[in-house]
């Protein structure tokens, strides 16, 4: 996105406002409660929006024109627009060489996760997932009755996959988070091939969903997708979604690529025509131009190396991150800090417990915005106050 | 349909039950998967889906562009906050008492998960609109289905009263999709007093859709009651009078512990920032737009209901943007002879595809071209009644 246009969204957006209900807790607890209110924020400034974890570009122009090419359609139900659901499907599949059968879409990944839990698991079959990881799984699972079994982390904060095979014996479905949400880690193809192998021995009902929400920006040589092993193994499927890289997290789109008889049972559970006839139009355009990710991918790597750099200069390091935020052993609690950055402008990610107590999670905002952030961060972590907050969710 | 399906269906009333096919259930999952309804040119006039004609209010259009492409990239809950308060403010009520969805579909889905389990099940007209009998069915709740009035097709409103006693959930259509007619507000408010009183652990859905088209006298609204009452709830959409059933957005008002409930067992996170931005916009329409919206659907209608009953083919009393005419012969057989001439009507709507088609209510210039192919087509000699 150029700066031109970026200067006109900011004349044109309107200041979030900051009453919200308890509804959001469930869904949007992320999201929700981190980028709203702005009750004890600087006054007048546009905040830095650098919590939960969205490309602060937006979607690219190509994208935003064929949703105001649908607009003629926008009265009509998805299902009887030129390009309806079909059509996104079709693309995907033919992305994949896959077939349309194995291909599920929903209104972001998060309806396709809640759906797969409620399709896999039960009280009688557990949910396997990393802790922390992306809640949505574990969430669901608590709402329905299904017992979570919490897997760790190795020394780099990378998924414990030992643990997570020994975990899911006798499991329902085990959520594997790759990168993960927040610890920013990746396991490599041969990892998580292997991780398959062996949960696939241990506990062949068990079903396994890699959920690669982060995928376009990974940039280890040893990671690839595992849509290769879905489609090639039956009980294991992968999720993607447009909110990340693509820069459509306000649009809600996302899918699932596994075996057809997988697909199908996640299916059952999909709510009719949730996505609209013009995100539809959207991602149909996003999807068909890779150059437009590839380059979203530098953009992110060459901020994220700034950040990096920067913090390392403060005497703060991370994770190796392989996603679009970072996970930084601030050495403090998490709450003091993005209380003060909140104060000064910049709003980072919320508390992840067990890590609550000395990480916090930071998105990759654009490097103008990050040039700030960092001189916030290193005020803040300068101060020797660390007061806890008094919003601790 | 399979058998398995239709023997969750238990009928009360006069005969068998015949048919539950799903409706939106049906048009998306066939359609979803790339399966078009339709071979060979596109129909000319759409006249099936009960979407406005006139295609989406054009504020909702310039909010999307300038209110929700600048914030496309980001997860749009604090906008839902937003729309929720202002939903609120437009009915008179605190924002606890509203709760967003993807569509009204969504919350119609919610309100079925919550309300009902594998002894209370869910009851509802039949036909009615399906998605409640769908999202029972897959979840392996009982349904019971309750017959309408054979004199004029409005529900039933003793029959459903028997048959809502113990009950999880019953589904008030009102108006009923798809067979048009409505009930007045003091018949449902004597429903909803003595269902109460009858049956202490039953939910009402009262889903009014189509509230912008009722025109007749006594029809209203149960917000004001729903607030009050924790086992009373209403699902309204924007998908209808604004145009936006493309963009998928609705809303449940209710008491402030029945939509808690709701949204304990799903959020605001499917619903998109185009839809929140562009009800943002619809809620700002004057009410004299709406008024007018409606004058506009009700001349279309009333045109095409004279031109069907000066033929002697029967409509019901339509409150909405669509019609239920009695064609004497098969729908199916009615609606190919529209569709060869560019014209596409409703789907069977069981027990009724033997005599009925529900047609949308097009725009004046469509219906005045739409009566010139019903014409032809009511000129066969019905094959099969």
């Amino acid at each position: 996105m150029s700066l031109t246009r970026r200067r006109l969204f900011q004349r044109l957006s309107t200041p979030v406002q900051s009453a919200h209900g308890e509804w959001i807790a469930a869904r949007g607890r992320e999201a929700g409660m981190m980028e709203y209110g702005e009750q004890g924020m600087a006054q007048g400034a546009k905040p830095i929006r650098i919590a939960s974890n969205e490309n602060p570009l937006g979607p690219g122009q190509h994208v935003l024109d064929a949703i105001v090419g649908k607009f003629p359609e926008a009265h009509r139900y998805p299902f009887n627009a030129k390009q309806t659901e079909g059509a996104l499907i079709t693309d995907i599949a033919k992305r994949y060489s896959a077939k349309n059968e194995n291909v599920l879409l929903g209104p972001g990944s998060g309806e396709i996760l809640t759906h797969a839990v409620r399709a896999f698991t039960s009280p009688t079959k557990p949910l396997v997932t990393a802790w922390p990881s992306f809640e949505n799984p574990r969430d669901t699972a608590k709402k329905i009755g299904t017992p979570v079994r919490e897997v760790g982390f190795d020394g780099k904060l990378r998924i414990d996959i030992a643990k997570m095979v020994e975990a899911s014996k006798g499991a329902g479905l085990v959520f594997f988070c790759n990168p993960n949400n927040p610890t920013a880690t990746v396991h490599g193809h041969s990892a998580v091939a292997d991780m398959v192998k062996a949960i696939r021995a241990a506990s062949p009902d068990t079903m396994i969903l890699i959920d690669e929400a982060y995928h376009d920006y990974v940039t280890d040589p040893s990671y690839t997708s595992a849509i290769d092993i879905a489609l090639a193994t039956p009980n294991v499927f992968v999720t993607r979604t447009f909110s990340k890289a693509y820069g459509m997290a306000g649009l809600r789109a996302g899918y699932a690529i596994g075996h057809a008889p997988t697909v199908k049972a996640v299916q059952a559970f999909k709510m009719p025509y949730g996505l609209s006839t013009l995100t539809l139009g959207g991602t149909i355009v996003g999807l068909a131009d890779q150059a437009h990710i590839d380059a979203e991918q530098k953009r992110n790597t060459a901020v994220k190396a700034f950040t990096v750099k920067a913090f390392a200069d403060m005497g703060v390091t991370g994770t190796d991150s392989q996603a679009n935020f970072l996970f930084m052993d601030i050495k403090r609690p998490a709450a003091g800090f993005r209380d003060a950055c909140r104060a000064a402008g910049v709003q980072v990610g919320r508390d992840f417990p067990p890590f609550e107590k000395t990480h916090c999670r930071v998105s990759i905002g654009t490097m103008e915005e990050m040039q700030k952030a960092v001189e916030v961060f290193k005020k803040v972590l300068g101060s020797t106050t660390t007061t806890s907050s008094k919003d601790r969710q | 349909m399979s058998l398995s399906r239709r023997s969750f269906v238990q009928t009360v009333g006069v005969g068998t039950a015949g048919l539950w096919i799903t409706s939106r259930g049906r048009e998306g999952s066939l359609f979803a998967q790339g399966i078009q309804p339709v071979q060979g040119p596109a129909p000319s006039i759409i006249l099936s889906s009960n979407e406005n004609p006139l295609g989406t209010h054009k504020d909702v259009l310039a909010a999307i562009r300038t209110s929700a492409f600048p914030e496309a990239g980001r997860y749009p809950f604090a906008t839902a906050a937003e729309v929720t308060a202002l939903v609120a403010k437009k009915h008179g009520v605190k924002p606890e008492n509203v709760l967003l969805g993807c569509g009204s579909t969504q919350l119609l889905r919610t309100c079925t998960h919550v309300f009902t389990t594998k002894t209370a099940g869910l009851v509802a007209a039949i036909p009615a609109y399906e998605e409640c009998a769908d999202y029972a069915r897959l979840m392996g709740h009982p349904i019971t289905g309750v017959k309408l009035r054979p004199s004029d097709l409005k529900m039933d409103l003793d029959a459903l009263q028997q048959a809502s006693k113990g009950a999880g959930l019953v589904f008030y259509c009102n108006p009923n999709n798809p067979v048009a007619t409505a009930i007045s507000g003091s018949d449902t408010r004597t429903y909803l007093s003595t269902l109460m009183k009858a049956s202490p652990s039953t939910t009402v859905l009262v889903d009014e859709a189509y509230f912008e088209y009722g025109t007749m006298p006594g029809y209203e609204t149960m917000i004001p009651l729903a607030v009050d009452n924790p086992r009373v709830v209403v699902a309204r959409t924007f998908s209808k009078c604004f145009g936006m059933a493309g963009i998928r957005i609705g809303f449940a008002i209710g008491h402030k512990d029945t939509i808690a409930k709701m949204a304990a067992w799903d959020g605001v996170g499917d619903i998109n920032v185009m839809a929140l931005e562009g009800a943002k916009a619809a809620l700002a329409v004057p009410d004299a737009w709406v008024t007018a919206e409606q004058k506009r659907n009700e001349a279309a209608r009333s045109f095409t209901q004279k031109w069907f009953a000066d033929r002697g083919y029967t409509p019901t009393d339509s409150q909405t943007n669509f019609m239920f005419i009695n064609v004497k012969r098969p729908a199916r057989e009615f609606r190919d002879a529209c569709l060869k001439e560019g014209v596409l009507i409703g789907r069977d709507f069981p027990p009724y595809e033997k005599t009925h088609v529900r047609i949308s209510v097009g725009s004046m210039e469509e219906m005045q071209k739409a009566v010139q192919v019903f014409e032809h087509a009511l000129s066969q000699p019905a094959k099969a009644a």
